[in-house]
């Protein structure tokens, strides 16, 4: 029996900024905002000024008055790269308390860009506390942003289940060629990268040393992105050109903030979102036909996999390896190229919303956000979000009409 | 030589720890109401949400639960790269963050999870010392 919650609303479209990636002029994180909302405005027909939800990682204020809006619901969820899963879990329940019925959630990061920009125009606060723990007492050890703290949970993988980074390399190696079939990825080939296009295990394994066991190809992209999803009533959904994918289940959960408090370097609480969304859909793993999951790096989608119950605990890359989750495969997952291959922009979880949308609305293949080949026949996603160090998770099961 | 790492600014809620670094001593946050030590410092007991915490030393003993082998750093740790990192199972419960000493970081294959480490301190200014932890013979 799904829950109440259950297709209570719909995304009904989902839009990107006009250049992602590696922009040839640095963008700031507005203009990667305001570039998407624009868009997806124009694709679902739905004016910028019916929007009366505004949900954002950090910057929800500061988007709604760059468009002239006064919601009525403010969501700044920021726990890293699966806020935008919760915030759809959130507009799911704004929209079924009938506080609003048109919200939006909207992302914008140069991470690429800043680089350019001396670090400005980024939309996020800057400088850590250092009476914060996770500063106080890790800090002094080195460790410097999330290769240093992810590369931990694969080396206990590895002990605990006998794992090897080459198991882990496959991932990175199906997920590549679902890059080349989407030329919006900064992988796709050698004429967008000069390291772009297919990959093996070998090259993975061989590149550079960045925290052992991570390799420099078990490690996700710095990119620019913008992306935005609408959802909507029921009622609103039907009148609209667009499709809508039902959300038919939303889950959200946290192990820990910061590493020193994650119990089990193995799993996520992935386990515990994953199992509140499949409860409120009425489905379970079994019923899902392809993923959309957080690949920060590639430890973080074998993990994921098997929270998520698609694999057995320890068996997570498997799904890569036997091909099932590559293009043709019986199990699509990350049918856009991943943040590993695609576009990771410090936070990926709108990457996943809008291919979750494009897939499940059959539009994934347009020449421009994909090629003959990218579109998958499957007629339901998990979605799930990791975010910090493997602290925070979001799971969506989302459904075609 | 002048300590050339990042240098932690002790804070109010964890000075017995500070204090206790300084003499050599690794100090631990325990829960009066249910026994339990935890790691890093607490307000509250996470374990059952008392207010009642009291220091004790600690046996300076623990065991390797995970590591990793940084080659890329910041500052000061960029001269050590490549060096390895590593959470600590406390002898007395709850878990430690630090730089493994005693290990050769070319070589991950053989360093150990679970191996018997020690606690050791080293002066950063007259202040402040940090906590290291050396893999025991």
């Amino acid at each position: 029996m799904p829950g109440e919650l259950s297709r209570a609303a719909a995304i009904v479209g989902a839009a990107e900024a006009n250049e992602i990636g590696y922009p040839k002029t640095p963008k700031t994180a507005l203009q990667l905002h305001m570039e998407a909302i624009k868009n997806v405005s124009n694709q679902t027909g739905i004016p910028i000024s019916r929007i009366n939800g505004v949900f954002g990682a950090g910057w929800s204020s500061q988007i709604a008055e760059h468009l002239g809006l006064h919601p009525d619901y403010i969501d700044t969820t920021a726990v890293g790269g699966c806020s935008f899963e919760m915030h759809v879990h959130h507009a799911l329940a704004a929209i079924h308390a009938g506080i609003i019925d048109v919200a939006l959630v909207t992302h914008g990061e140069n991470g690429y860009s800043q680089r350019a920009t001396g670090g400005r125009g980024t939309g996020r606060a800057r400088g850590a506390d250092p009476w914060d723990p996770g500063s106080l007492y890790s800090n002094p050890y080195g460790v410097t942003g999330a290769p240093s703290n992810y590369s931990h949970a694969m080396t206990r993988h590895m002990h605990r289940y006998g794992t090897t980074p080459a198991d882990f390399a496959e991932i990175a190696v199906a997920t590549r060629q679902w890059a080349t079939l989407n030329p919006r990825a900064v992988m796709h080939s050698k004429e967008t990268h000069p390291e772009g296009g297919p990959i093996t295990v070998e090259t993975v394994q061989k590149s550079r040393m960045i925290s052992w066991p991570l390799t420099l190809l078990h490690v996700c992209l710095v990119t620019d992105y913008g992306g935005a999803v609408l959802i909507t009533s029921p009622e609103i959904a039907k009148s609209l050109p667009t499709k809508p994918v039902w959300i038919a289940g939303a889950g959200e959960n946290m192990s820990h903030s910061n590493m020193l408090e994650m119990g089990d370097f193995t799993a996520t609480s992935a386990a515990a979102s994953a199992a509140t969304a499949y409860r409120m859909a009425g489905m379970g793993p079994e019923d899902m036909e392809m993923a959309m999951i957080y690949d920060s790096f590639t430890v973080t989608a074998g993990i994921t996999a098997e929270m998520l119950g698609l694999a057995p605990k320890g068996e997570g890359f498997t799904l890569w390896k036997s091909g099932k989750a590559a293009p043709g495969g019986s199990f699509p997952i990350n049918t856009n190229g991943g943040g590993l291959s695609f576009n990771h922009s410090g936070m990926y979880g709108m990457q996943l919303l809008v291919e979750a949308y494009r897939q499940l609305s059959g539009t994934a293949e347009d020449g421009v956000n994909g090629l003959p080949g990218k579109q998958t026949s499957a007629r339901s996603c998990v979605v799930n979000g990791t975010g910090g160090s493997l602290s925070t998770t979001g799971t969506l099961v989302l459904v075609a009409d | 030589m002048a300590y050339n790492k990042p240098i932690p600014e002790p804070d109010p809620l964890g000075k017995p720890f500070w204090d206790g670094a300084k003499a050599g001593k690794l100090m631990l946050p325990r829960c009066v109401d249910c026994s339990r030590v935890h790691w890093y410092p607490r307000h509250i007991c996470p374990s059952c949400h008392s207010d009642n915490i009291e220091w004790v030393e600690g046996s300076g003993e623990g065991y390797i639960h995970t590591f990793a082998v940084q080659h890329r750093a910041m500052g000061g740790w960029a001269e050590e790269a490549p060096f390895v990192t590593a959470y600590i199972d406390l002898v007395e419960g709850d878990r430690m963050f630090t730089v493994l000493r005693g290990v050769d970081p070319t070589k991950p294959e053989s360093i150990k999870i679970g191996s018997k480490v020690r606690v050791e301190f080293e002066a950063a200014t007259d202040d402040v010392s940090i906590a290291f932890w050396r893999v025991a013979e």
